[in-house]
């Protein structure tokens, strides 16, 4: 029943797969200009000059004076032999660029979602049960500044105050020393010592998110009957309270570890972008800003597998912590 | 007050000159840094005298002979940042630019001699001079690059660089250490395309490494192309051996180089720095013999954002950095913080020019504006209708004077009329004048009606570009507006505007930077239409480009500017090369095409306050690759 549920669901997702990878690379295509063109630009605006044989030469190079149909299906043949094409701007294969820069976004998305969980279920759980107390007031506010604080503006105002007032460098995921040296013990500690920056970053305004989400899912089922129920058997309020409206309010966080998946890539881009991490978020800006097809459309197509392997774990856990949900 | 400061530059100079010629050559190399000496007694390398060759080029520090040690750390950016690179190293041609933009001095090439009739071009390399990887650098070299890449288009078109009168340059080995360049025609510009960043191309590949990438020399090329993934031999080329301005170019560490670093961990698709380390077998040395650099290490930390980048300078991380900072509206944070960040500022003067140009598209798409941007009469209206004193006041915060482009009144090329006619405001005239050529019907809000309907245009800027610019349309709009003149600014994403002005010709009028002096090498896109950047005749640059297969036709005053430019760039001697241009000067001024607002005003850049041997002025060009000709490895550390 499952596999044959999964199964279904695998088959559905290519030519889904590459409909998006369609649509990405004509989104891709669809500004005017091309990646030779941005790269003129952009040297441009440091008073650099190009010469336009060379530019020509290149345009010719890489395909983009053929149509957009020819550039699509050269691309989309070589993705189904395993070869994502060349990067234009680092000519260097695109897969390299991209699984180079992948594990420090897995560590890092990582980190966030658990530093989210561990602050987000406790204090939700308490301020559902606690409702219009002074701690749930204070939660409540609190929550609220970090929801509307966007992200960038924290990391600058933090970044600011940690050079100026504390002469400290808050950007980066490793000091000096460790930057290009090989993994050690004593990188990972240095690691963690750089992560913790950007996991309270990213993790304010969603931890918010989850707080209220958690309260409200919560306050929805504390009233029920079956609670009452289960109070009048005389079941502990802490046993209680975990084993069923808890889990039952689970049901939302779990749909929502399948848009966990592509945040691994995209969701940390300006963050990145403003601490300098190293991770994939700020190349696949840059890729798309520099009209660098094959890089920006590989990123898209890895963005698009992620959402939909996601979409279907969430569907699966859901079904194994609810009993109610069932396959069709 | 900044342009006596440039004339003493140039004149210090001059005694650095004496130390530049024949005859210095042999002074002894009698030091190196610490590190190398350690590696040469094991036996690692060989001695620096060996390493250095017969004749290195003797450098004269600019203030004292400095010493061994240190880093140097810039802030480059993740993306299309490679020419920071490129100019923090300096591009190391055949020839090079002097620290005051006036003079071609000998670099890679020991000497050169040029035939009196400008075609044939002999350069003397250096005896005994290696690449970075030990191996010696010769004539060879020069001819792989030139026969092999450039003249043979590997990998892109032979261009008009290194061709005169329609055919390709003739290169040949004299011997081991003389190759002589012999062109159809005269071709006087040449030494000063060597001395640009993009005239590198004769000694940019070392022939006993990059040969292994090309099909000539490598009969099993397909297995190398299929290893590294890449779909084409030219492919694999560019990245390995890099080409004159890609990225890739900072990409390999193997690649050997005549740079004064090379480098150590590469420029690369998701790099956090970029490190440089000294190249052993440098070429130069002071003139008490050490061999340069002084600096150990260029050492680039990777901002993506510019706001990120100042936030490393007021923290003390960034030593040097004139590139991404310097724009007016940094300028007070940097300045507030320059004792925590244990910096000082230095001046980069514009080399000439005005940092606005107001192009009309005098070969509109659309007959009736072609025609009235054609009179003119309209555009000294529009000049004269510029009330320059209150833009230079408001949105350029009081820096610069009226100019309308051109070099300035202290340089040898400066032409009083280009520069300074139709400067001065007169409202009631400009309105006299419009009404002269057609434009004396208003419509019910009072602007301008041409042809029956109402007259209004919109003027192309990129807003990332030079911020200011915008502010200055803005004002500019406001003031035309009083003239009855409808003008709207039109603020374009970048890629778009190269799109739609030089590509497409579809523009009324666009704007851009108009900073030059029309030395050799400098291209006068606004007195004559050559260049992309000519916005205000496109299809004439592209008549021009193509020798008359392509584009429109001009009129007979644009062809003969075209005519005069090219002989100037044929001419050597440079008193009848700055005469022709002033030719071609008369004539622009006579036909006032283009009109500008005010002189460039000098940027910013920083320095650690213990960084010795920097100019504390220098242009700021493109074609004087700063800070690059001001030769960093004579920078030093105090302590």
């Amino acid at each position: 029943m499952l596999f044959a549920y999964i199964l279904k669901r695998l088959i559905w997702s290519i030519p889904f797969l590459f409909a998006v990878s369609l649509v990405a690379f004509a989104l891709i295509s669809a500004p005017p200009g091309d990646y030779v063109a941005t790269f003129a630009a952009t040297l441009a605006q440091s008073g650099d000059v190009v010469d336009q044989a060379r530019l020509e030469a290149l345009r010719e190079r890489f395909g983009l004076d053929q149509s957009f149909l020819v550039q699509y299906w050269r691309w989309i043949t070589g993705v189904l032999r395993g070869d994502f094409g060349i990067s234009f701007e680092w000519q260097q294969p695109v897969a390299d660029l991209i699984w180079e820069r992948m594990g420090l976004s897995v560590a890092l998305a990582a980190a966030t979602l658990l530093f989210t969980w561990a602050i987000a279920f406790p204090i939700g759980i308490y301020s559902a049960v606690r409702k219009y107390s002074f701690g749930d007031y204070v939660i409540s506010a609190i929550g609220f500044i970090g929801l509307s604080i966007p992200n960038f503006l924290l990391g600058l105002v933090l970044m600011y105050v940690s050079v100026v007032h504390f002469g400290h460098d808050a950007s980066g995921l490793f000091s000096e020393q460790y930057q290009q040296a090989p993994w050690t013990w004593d990188k990972v500690v240095d690691l963690l010592k750089h992560l913790w920056v950007p996991v309270i970053i990213l993790g304010t305004s969603s931890t918010a998110s989850l707080i209220r989400i958690m309260r409200a899912n919560l306050l929805d089922e504390l009233h029920k009957p079956y609670v009452t129920t289960a109070r009048a058997k005389g079941l502990s309020e802490m046993a209680l309270l975990v084993k069923y409206p808890v889990r039952l309010a689970l049901n939302p966080f779990v749909s929502t570890i399948g848009w966990a998946f592509p945040q691994l890539v995209s969701g940390s881009v300006i963050i990145s972008y403003v601490l300098s991490l190293p991770t994939a978020g700020p190349l696949l800006l840059q890729a798309l800003l520099a009209q660098d097809m094959y890089l920006a459309g590989a990123f898209i197509l890895l963005l698009c597998c992620l959402s939909v392997v996601g979409m279907l774990i969430s569907d699966i856990l859901l079904a194994v912590i609810d009993p109610r949900i069932r396959y069709r | 007050m900044m342009r006596t400061v440039h004339g003493s530059i140039a004149g210090a100079l001059g005694l650095a000159l004496v130390a530049w010629g024949p005859g210095a050559q042999a002074q002894v190399v009698k030091s190196e840094a610490p590190a190398l000496a350690a590696l040469a007694k094991d036996g690692k390398l060989p001695a620096v005298a060996a390493r250095v060759g017969d004749e290195p080029e003797v450098v004269t520090p600019l203030k004292s002979v400095g010493k061994y040690g240190g880093q140097l750390r810039y802030g480059l950016r993740g993306s299309s940042d490679h020419n920071n690179i490129l100019r923090m190293v300096g591009p190391q041609g055949l020839v090079r630019w002097d620290l005051g933009y006036t003079k071609v001095i000998p670099n890679v090439a020991r000497s050169f001699e040029v035939s009196p009739d400008a075609k044939v071009f002999t350069f003397r390399l250096r005896k005994g001079m290696k690449w970075s990887d030990g191996t010696p650098f010769t004539a060879d070299d020069v001819l792989f690059n030139m026969n092999d890449i450039v003249i043979a288009g590997a990998l892109a078109p032979l261009g008009p660089r290194y061709m005169a009168g329609g055919k390709p340059v003739v290169v040949e080995k004299v011997d081991e250490t003389t190759v002589k360049f012999t062109f159809a025609d005269s071709y006087g510009d040449f030494l000063a395309e060597l001395a640009s960043p993009l005239g590198q191309n004769p000694v940019l590949y070392a022939k006993h490494y990059c040969s292994q990438f090309l099909p000539k020399y490598n009969a099993k090329i397909d297995d190398l192309v299929k290893e590294a993934k890449v779909p084409d031999w030219k492919g694999l080329f560019q990245q390995k051996c890099g080409d004159l301005e890609i990225p890739s170019r900072w990409g390999n560490p193997a690649r050997p180089t005549l740079d004064p670093w090379i480098v150590k961990e590469p420029y690369a698709g998701g790099a956090t720095r970029v490190v440089l380390d000294r190249n052993p077998y440098f070429w130069q040395v002071d003139t008490a013999g050490n061999q340069l650099p002084y600096i150990d290490q260029l050492v680039s930390p990777i901002a993506q954002d510019v706001e990120s980048l100042i936030l490393d300078a007021i923290g003390g991380k960034i030593d040097f950095q004139l590139r991404h900072l310097d724009s007016p509206a940094n300028r007070p944070v940097l300045a507030q913080n320059r004792d925590k960040g244990g910096y000082e500022f230095w001046t980069a003067n514009a080399p000439g020019g005005v940092n606005m140009v107001i192009n009309l598209n005098l070969t509109h798409k659309n007959p009736d504006l072609r025609e009235l941007f054609n009179k003119k009469d309209f555009r000294v209206a529009l000049s004269i209708g510029m009330d320059r004193k209150e833009i230079i006041e408001t949105a350029l915060l009081g820096q610069g004077k009226p100019w309308q482009q051109g070099p300035w009144d202290d340089h040898p090329n400066f032409h009083k009329q280009v520069s300074t006619q139709y400067l001065d405001y007169d409202a009631a005239k400009a309105a006299q004048l419009l009404d002269s050529v057609g434009l004396n019907q208003k419509g019910a809000d009072g602007m301008r009606m041409w042809k029956g309907k109402p007259l209004k245009f919109k003027i192309d800027v990129i807003p990332t570009l030079q911020p200011e610019q915008v502010d200055m349309l803005q004002l500019i709009k406001r003031q035309w507006a009083k003239l009855g003149v409808d003008m709207d600014v039109n603020a374009l994403e970048r890629t778009f505007f190269y799109e739609r002005t030089s590509n497409s010709n579809d523009h009324d009028a666009a704007v851009w930077g108009g900073q030059g002096s029309w030395v050799p090498g400098d291209i006068p896109q606004q007195i004559v239409p050559v260049h992309h950047d000519s916005r205000w005749g496109i299809p004439w640059v592209n008549w021009y480009k193509s020798g008359g297969k392509q584009g429109d036709e001009p009129p007979a005053s644009v062809k003969e500017r075209m005519k005069l430019y090219d002989q100037a760039r044929a001419t050597a001697d440079q008193d009848k090369r700055k005469a022709l241009i002033a030719k071609v000067a008369d004539i622009a001024a006579a036909e006032f095409e283009v009109m500008g607002v005010a002189t460039s005003a000098p940027t910013f850049g920083i320095r650690k306050k213990a960084l010795r041997n920097a100019p504390d002025v220098m242009t700021n060009s493109w074609y004087w690759p700063t800070p690059g000709p001001s030769l960093l490895q004579q920078y030093y550390w105090a302590n």
